[in-house]
């Protein structure tokens, strides 16, 4: 088909139709879930929206590289075996701890960010318009989220984990060692990325200004094992026992104590003396519960 | 089977009622579908959507129910909202195929599909710029460019010359005419601006608060849409009689002005000759617009 007429210019070729697969549904969830996770670092978008991620990611991964670049100087220098990986502050078990704080942060700065401008610039009603079911839309929009998490968690463990086989005199011997933190390290990176990406998402669901969102992600996150951490000092051990089962924060230092065998950092923690899977019950509880509030939400938002 | 069929489709807000009792069915074709503001439209196509649930009755698409295939159906309409629904911050590139891809089409596709689709709509370079920079023209056709690009069997548009100059408004109207002509694509544009949908529909809905008032191909509504408003200085009674003398259907509507019905130019010349005769000092001829209902009026009732 070829246009003709004073208007056309000898580049229109008329319309074309669409004859090519429609993959529906599963398609749709694919591609948000794949926007998600990119919109959370910021790629395809402008400098300003890559800044919190790479500033953050930065703070995240600088001590894991400079641990390990430290570590195998000692080594190739000749420090005696086994002391320096003990002296060294750059652990698997203590490192989400370390960047405990930086994860948050990444939650409350970049959650919102994804969410809010959905419901900001009216996007709902363009994605809602398509082959994608509400509830499509928040599991793969939160999958994105989560995985975006679980990515910020695990690339300062896995950088520590081949710095250490790497830069080892005997590889193998050193992989054997490390292959043992693998199970923990998956193990809390997901839990970390699956419970504070669906606590975080399911606050910002409710608000498309992201100033509101970021802070009331930061006071659920942030203040609430400041008020345990008080109430522990005060002597209450039932109300510390309530919020270590409720506070994200504090549920995520005592499965990392579990699962890498060590003892938790905090003293709530130390204070509540829970049995191990109450937990894991808790965290199970709180994600189920972001979950359905994720879901209910954007079933029911107008678009 | 009809395309779009209601049944009886009602929609309440708490005690507001957006459609009352909507009983239609719509062949393929360009649907006008015209009301003043509130009067329904936007609910009745998110109903058609999926996107609002029907307070009771119903309403299939494809001869597939709203209510339990909505992926099905979305899957082949393409929808333009209202209002402004576009992020600053991406290119209409990215937009456009990003959307697609949730359609449902393949990346590559996508990609594709949105460099037609954009070219048809008139962006060029600046697709590759961010949005929040493009004019209210600039951005209406992204949205209408959004709805096209999964080659939709359905389109639906909410007000797509909202907020643009006259000659935007041209462009845009002269680009959902084309849309609906040369692709063979049925398209439903909702308008508060009946001068406009009459330009390029072919069959016409109105509705008034929730409630259809007539629903014809836009012949029908055309064949008495004129009255020719006659200003004299006196003797309009004289006048009214003089052209009904001459076949004309006319009455004075005080002793300073006659109206008369025009279903084509001859009154003109005989108003002339007559005022003219009558020795008449005329002030102002005015060809006058109906208000909506007036032109919604079955014709006979409009003729009383």
């Amino acid at each position: 088909m070829t246009a003709s007429g004073a208007a056309g210019s000898i580049y229109d070729l008329g319309y074309r139709g669409y004859d090519g697969p429609r993959l529906g549904r599963r398609h749709a969830i694919r591609a948000l879930f794949a926007h998600s996770l990119r919109a959370c670092y910021g790629i395809g978008r402008g400098g300003r929206a890559k800044l919190a991620p790479i500033i953050l990611g930065g703070f995240a991964t600088i001590p894991a590289i400079v641990g390990v670049g430290v570590l195998a100087l000692a080594r190739q220098m000749g420090a005696p075996g086994g002391m320096v990986e003990e002296a060294s502050p750059i652990q698997h078990a203590t490192y989400f701890g370390i960047i405990a704080t930086l994860v948050m942060l990444f939650c409350a700065a970049q959650v919102p960010e994804v969410l809010g401008r959905d419901q900001r610039f009216n996007l709902l009603s363009l994605y809602f318009s398509r082959a994608l079911r509400r509830v499509d839309y928040a599991v793969a929009r939160l999958a994105g989220i989560v995985a975006a998490v679980l990515v910020f968690v695990i690339l300062p463990q896995a950088i520590i984990f081949l710095g250490l086989v790497l830069s080892a005199p005997d590889v193998g011997a050193e992989f054997g060692r490390e292959a043992a933190f693998v199970p923990p390290i998956l193990g809390q990176g997901l839990l970390m990325s699956v419970l504070l990406g669906s606590v975080s998402a399911a606050i910002a669901s409710f608000t498309p200004r992201r100033l509101y969102a970021t802070t009331a992600i930061i006071v659920i996150l942030a203040v609430v094992p400041v008020i345990g951490g008080v109430l522990v000092r005060l002597g209450t051990p039932d109300l510390a026992r309530l919020v270590a089962l409720v506070s994200p924060m504090d549920i995520l230092d005592a499965t990392n104590a579990i699962l890498f065998g060590t003892t938790a950092g905090g003293d709530v923690i130390a204070e509540a003396g829970l049995p191990d899977q109450a937990y894991f019950a808790a965290a199970a509880i709180l994600i189920a519960a972001a979950i359905a509030i994720l879901v209910r939400r954007f079933q029911r938002i107008a678009a | 089977m009809a395309l779009i069929s209601l049944g009886a489709l009602t929609k309440r807000y708490g005690s507001i009622t957006a459609l009352d009792g909507l009983t239609l069915e719509l062949e393929p074709g360009i649907i006008g579908l015209v009301g003043s503001n509130g009067a329904g439209k936007s609910t009745l196509l998110k109903i058609l959507l999926g996107l609002l649930e029907p307070t009771s009755g119903r309403a299939s698409v494809f001869d597939l129910d709203v209510r339990t295939h909505g992926t099905e159906i979305r899957q082949f309409v393409g929808y333009m909202p209202e209002h402004d629904a576009l992020p600053p911050d991406a290119s209409a590139t990215d937009l456009v195929a990003h959307l697609a891809e949730i359609s449902g089409l393949p990346a590559v596709a996508a990609r594709e599909r949105t460099a037609e689709v954009l070219r048809h709509v008139g962006l060029y370079e600046e697709r590759y710029r961010a949005i929040g920079g493009y004019s209210t023209g600039m951005r209406q056709r992204v949205k209408l460019a959004q709805a096209l690009v999964h080659d939709p069997r359905l389109l639906l548009l909410d007000e797509p010359t909202n907020g643009l100059d006259p000659a935007g408004r041209d462009e845009m109207l002269d680009l959902v005419r084309r849309t609906g002509a040369e692709f063979g694509m049925t398209v439903v544009v909702a308008s508060h601006l009946l001068g406009e949908i009459e330009r390029v529909c072919n069959f016409l809905v109105a509705i008034e608060a929730g409630k259809l008032l007539r629903a014809a191909p836009l012949g029908s509504f055309t064949e008495r849409t004129g009255v020719l408003a006659i200003e004299v200085e006196d003797r309009a009674e004289d006048l009214a009689a003089a052209l009904v003398g001459r076949g004309l259907e006319a009455r004075a509507a005080s002793s300073h002005a006659v109206l008369v019905a025009l279903e084509d130019d001859r009154p003109y010349d005989i108003v002339r000759d007559l005022v003219a005769e009558l020795g008449l000092p005329l002030i102002r001829l005015e060809q006058r617009r109906h208000s909506l209902e007036d032109l919604f009026r079955d014709p006979s009732e409009a003729a009383a």
